[in-house]
């Protein structure tokens, strides 16, 4: 029987992953295992994270920091219970054909690590530690900050009350907290030790690729916080005309929002912290920053061009629809994995982009002037998007938008120019030049 | 000491310029002469000719010998050269040598921290012009990742050079292989330092413990890396385990722990072999099964292996080598019916049989099935693009070589990461790819390679050069030699289809269609004429 495989190529051939995280609260554990759920079902595969957390929750909703004492027995055997329910979950999942489970919870002690390992390991699943390990007090703070306005342990209290209950809860964890291998005995455990955000990584006994893919990944991640912020280049000729792909100028309205778009940015930044610009190589992205001020860096990438619509590049779709009529339909059918004739397809796109989301990843907070389907690209990432969704997905032109991670997912904000601009959006089986995208995205 | 040092004396010697190997021997330390080539694998090109937004970038070796540091360079080279990044190793060994000339050796407190003024004179000597062919390489030949190979022992000379690097705008990564593990350190001291002729007729084990010994007079002293302000990888105990120290790192640095953590240093061999040919029927689409001859030709082929691998563990211990097991061999296919069919018999006697999706074949497009007349009157401007450009170029709805050798990252990784013997049974237009990064061809050569069905070929790693070598297999009908019938039309330029190709490796190549030949031809293996174990050989007084 043919092995399964996906799109990037990674084949999974029977290999189960178990991600299992360690660490104190407000670490950014969360943070990470959703992170990273999100790059691997980017890629195709599948990727789940079991939050013990929420398995706790539904027992005990809104806990006091008493239940997290170790030596409160009640608490200590819900925990434990919950643990218990996440795995078997996780399991179950395995057998429906995940690849990589993510366990996350503080796993913080030697004995619980040794009880998930053995678990896992008779189930015939790899385990592999991913450990976040921080010291540095503000970045703590700044953590918990953001954990107690979204965490839904704290749905409704009182905003300095949850803070103060979440420092005490952190507490009865340091009691008993170890870092992995502190004793010299944890030598033999596959594990990622990430420390201070970064500075000093420790990488332990790498047993296959897949595993050696998650942790180039995670060695990419911050946790400092940021915002990525995404525009397309203002209205082309070509988009005038209705025309795709092409290497044209600004018409007049796209040279007004180029000018309008330093005001827009800083008023979404809400200071005058520089940010980094990325363009394209093409000319209408890179008129498009060309107001923006002196002392942002910018940069351009030719992987943030626009899909490459080979043939058909520089045609309306209705010469399309005419000129290769099957190719239109395949086209529609399947639209992430179509792709034109000596052109790409939105997969490509996703797989040139990789070095792309990596660099994003690292970096801090970073402005990205692109195209239709790049954008889609990278907004599906941020967002969660499937492979059904991100082709469809309304991007309008002379919108600035301001995508925020945060540890229960991204926030966006956007920001309308108020310059009039035709529309690219076209929705399925539509040959029209300029149509409005519908609210159900057209799919 | 051999010679007074001038100046046109060690240029004379340097070792900056190499010929250009053919495609049948290791490129890997060719000097490219084709500025606008792109790599195998380079998503994108840039005006500067670097990559990634990442600048210049020295990689700083750290570490004593018999750490498997010219083997980690060497491998990082192939990588990142493949993926499209301008690198290039400077072996301090070489310049060293170059200095003192041929048969000359170093004084003796050479390494001492408290050496004599001469010797500190010649050490200083010899790094300047190191240092200066790297500046040269980054500055003028648009270089982007130097590699520096040497003890670098000390932390304050590490500190010394990471300021020098920052004067001239280049980001310094150091890179320490530290090996506490006494087996492996055994085991590479066998296995690189054997050869010399100071441990000859002496039992291995003894002859790799009197040069551990000998390392350790000759560089007392050595300080392992802890320098917390400076970028460092330490990698322990061959991959066992890693530490790093990230001040500024970027997308390529992290690119390159990513590599490395599939990196081992255990020695071990590559087979390449076509499929056997499968029924009339087969497309690209169909994907038929083997044939009766193409069964024929499986088993014919595992015997031929198995016979090969046995004999040359023969001859190692009749070399007086040690009597030792061969290693195990796993067999990785395809997921077409015909790779899989051919991994067969092997499958039967044992082997372990891996079947990956992304080893498939070229994606032929609308030249499935085509003949070379019928794309040409079809698609007349696309062999026109064809021909400026094969490895680039994709027929509409095919892939090209290019979008091939990116498929195929992940298994070039898991590749390195394999410690077993490796048998890969693929189509032609796979083992071209796979074939070019570990051979280091250009990709002018790639789409030319032939791989003709009656050989094996043999690629033996070795750390400063890959071998290769290839192993006849007797008895086939000549009819199955040629190209399959379902193999993509890529017109190479000037070469009507299935005649006048490139094979990897010189020597009697298969018969053409149209050739008579005996019906049976036993040939023995062959090993390729090269310069790696000479090369090796040189190296093996090295202290660095």
């Amino acid at each position: 029987m043919a092995p399964k495989m996906n799109g990037i190529g990674v084949q999974v051939e029977n290999t189960r992953i178990c991600v299992v995280m360690v660490g104190l609260p407000a670490r950014g554990k969360s943070y990470i295992a959703q992170k990273a759920q999100r790059y691997l079902k980017w890629l195709s595969i599948p990727a789940a994270t079991f939050n013990v957390g929420n398995y706790r929750r539904n027992d005990s909703p809104h806990p006091s920091a008493d239940f997290f004492d170790t030596k409160n027995a009640e608490g200590e055997r819900k925990r434990r219970a919950a643990a218990e329910a996440a795995v078997k979950d996780m399991l179950k999942w395995f057998d429906g054909g995940g690849v990589v489970g993510i366990l996350d919870a503080t796993n913080s002690t030697k004995e619980r690590r040794k009880w998930v390992l053995d678990w896992l390991t008779k189930e015939g699943v790899e385990v592999i530690f991913v450990e976040s390990k921080c010291d540095d007090e503000e970045l703590i703070m700044a953590n918990i900050r953001d954990v107690k306005t979204t965490s839904p342990d704290y749905k409704g209290q009182d905003p300095e009350e949850a803070a103060q209950d979440f420092r005490n809860r952190i507490r009865n964890y340091e009691k008993v907290y170890k870092t992995i291998n502190a004793d010299g005995d944890e030598n033999d455990l596959t594990y990622l030790k990430i420390m201070n955000v970064g500075k000093q990584v420790i990488i332990n006994r790498i047993r296959d690729y897949l595993q050696s893919r998650v942790v180039y990944y995670l060695m990419n991640l911050h946790i400092r916080p940021r915002s990525v912020w995404l525009s397309r280049h203002g209205e082309s000729l070509l988009n005038l005309e209705g025309r795709i792909g092409g290497d044209a100028g600004l018409s007049y309205r796209g040279d007004e929002y180029a000018r309008k778009l330093p005001e827009l940015v800083l008023e979404s930044v809400g200071s005058d912290r520089p940010l980094t610009v990325w363009t394209s190589t093409l000319k209408r992205t890179i008129a498009t920053a060309r107001h923006l001020p002196k002392h942002y860096n910018q940069l351009q990438w030719k992987a943030l061009d626009e899909l490459d619509a080979g043939v058909c590049d520089g045609m309306t779709y209705q010469e399309i629809s005419d000129m290769y009529p099957e190719d239109f339909q395949a086209r529609d059918e399947d639209k992430y994995n179509y792709r034109y004739r000596g052109g790409e397809s939105y997969r490509d796109v996703v797989i040139r982009l990789e070095p792309i989301i990596m660099e994003l990843e690292r970096s801090e907070d970073i402005l990205i002037i692109s195209h239709q389907a790049v954008i889609r690209c990278i907004y599906a990432y941020f967002m969660q998007k499937t492979q059904e969704e991100s082709p469809w997905v309304p991007v309008p032109l002379h919108t600035l938008m301001k995508l925020t991670p945060r540890a229960y997912g991204t926030e966006v904000q956007t920001y309308k120019a108020n310059i009039k601009a035709v529309s690219t959006w076209r929705g399925k089986g539509s040959t029209a030049k300029h149509e409005d995208p519908r609210p159900d995205g057209g799919v | 000491m051999a010679d007074d040092g001038s100046t046109a004396e060690i240029a004379a010697n340097a070792p900056r310029y190499r010929r250009k190997s053919s495609t049948f021997i290791d490129g890997i330390h060719d000097v490219p002469d084709d500025q606008g080539n792109m790599a195998p694998a380079q998503l994108y090109s840039t005006m500067s000719g670097r990559l990634f937004h990442s600048g210049r970038i020295a990689i700083v070796m750290v570490g004593l010998p018999a750490r498997g540091k010219t083997h980690i360079c060497v491998s990082m080279a192939r990588y990142l050269q493949w993926l499209g990044v301008k690198t290039r190793i400077f072996h301090l060994g070489d310049y060293r040598r170059a200095t003192v000339g041929e048969g000359g050796h170093v004084p003796q407190d050479y390494f001492y921290p408290n050496a004599s003024p001469a010797s500190v004179m010649l050490r200083q000597k010899i790094l300047k012009k190191c240092r200066e062919d790297i500046y040269g390489w980054l500055n003028h030949e648009n270089g982007q990742v130097a590699i520096y190979d040497a003890v670098n022992p000390t932390a304050s000379g590490r500190r010394a050079l990471a300021k020098e690097f920052a004067k001239h705008d280049v980001q310094t990564l150091f890179l320490e292989s530290f090996v506490d593990d006494e087996d492996i350190l055994k085991e590479n001291a066998r296995n690189v330092k054997i050869s010399s002729p100071d441990f000859h007729g002496m039992d291995p084990d003894e002859a790799a413990e009197r040069y551990l010994k000998r390392i350790q007079t000759k560089i007392p002293v050595f300080e392992t890396m802890q320098e917390e302000e400076l970028n460092y990888v330490k990698m322990i105990n061959a991959g066992q385990a890693f530490f790093y120290n990230n001040v500024s790192f970027n997308y390529l640095s992290h690119r390159i722990v990513f590599y490395l953590t599939n990196l081992h240093i255990k020695s071990r061999t590559t087979y390449f072999v076509r499929a056997g040919t499968a029924g009339d029927e087969d497309s690209y689409k169909a994907d038929a099964p083997l044939s009766e001859e193409g069964r024929a030709f499986a088993v014919k082929m595992t015997e031929t292996l198995i016979r090969h691998r046995e004999a040359e563990r023969q001859s190692v211990i009749d070399r007086g080598g040690a009597d030792v097991p061969l290693r195990p061999l796993s067999v990785w296919t395809s997921t077409r019916l015909r790779t899989i069919q051919t991994g067969e018999p092997l499958n039967e006697l044992g082997y372990k049989v891996r079947q990956r999706s992304q080893m498939s074949q070229i994606n032929p497009g609308v030249c499935e099935k085509l003949s070379e007349r019928a794309i040409r009157n079809l698609y007349p401007e696309e062999i026109e693009k064809h021909e400026l450009d094969p490895y680039h170029h994709r027929y509409p709805r095919a892939e090209s070589y290019h979008d091939l050798a990116v498929r195929l990252e992940p298994i070039i990784l898991e590749l390195e990461r394999e410690q077993n013997d490796l048998l890969i049974i693929a189509h032609e237009s796979v083992l071209r790819v796979l074939y070019s990064y570990l051979m280091h061809c250009s990709t002018r050569d790639i789409p030319k390679l032939k791989f003709p069905r009656d050989e094996i070929i043999e690629i033996i790693p070795a750390a400063y050069q890959n071998e290769a070598k290839r192993i006849h297999i007797p008895g086939l009908d000549p009819r199955l030699v040629p190209s399959s019938p379902e193999d993509i039309r890529i017109l190479v330029p000037g070469s009507p289809i299935g005649a006048g190709q490139l094979s990897p490796i010189p020597g009697p190549s298969s018969p053409g269609p149209g050739d008579v030949v005996e019906f049976i031809v036993t040939r023995p293996p062959e090993k390729v004429v090269n310069k790696a174990k000479e090369m090796v050989a040189d190296k093996v007084a090295d202290e660095d």
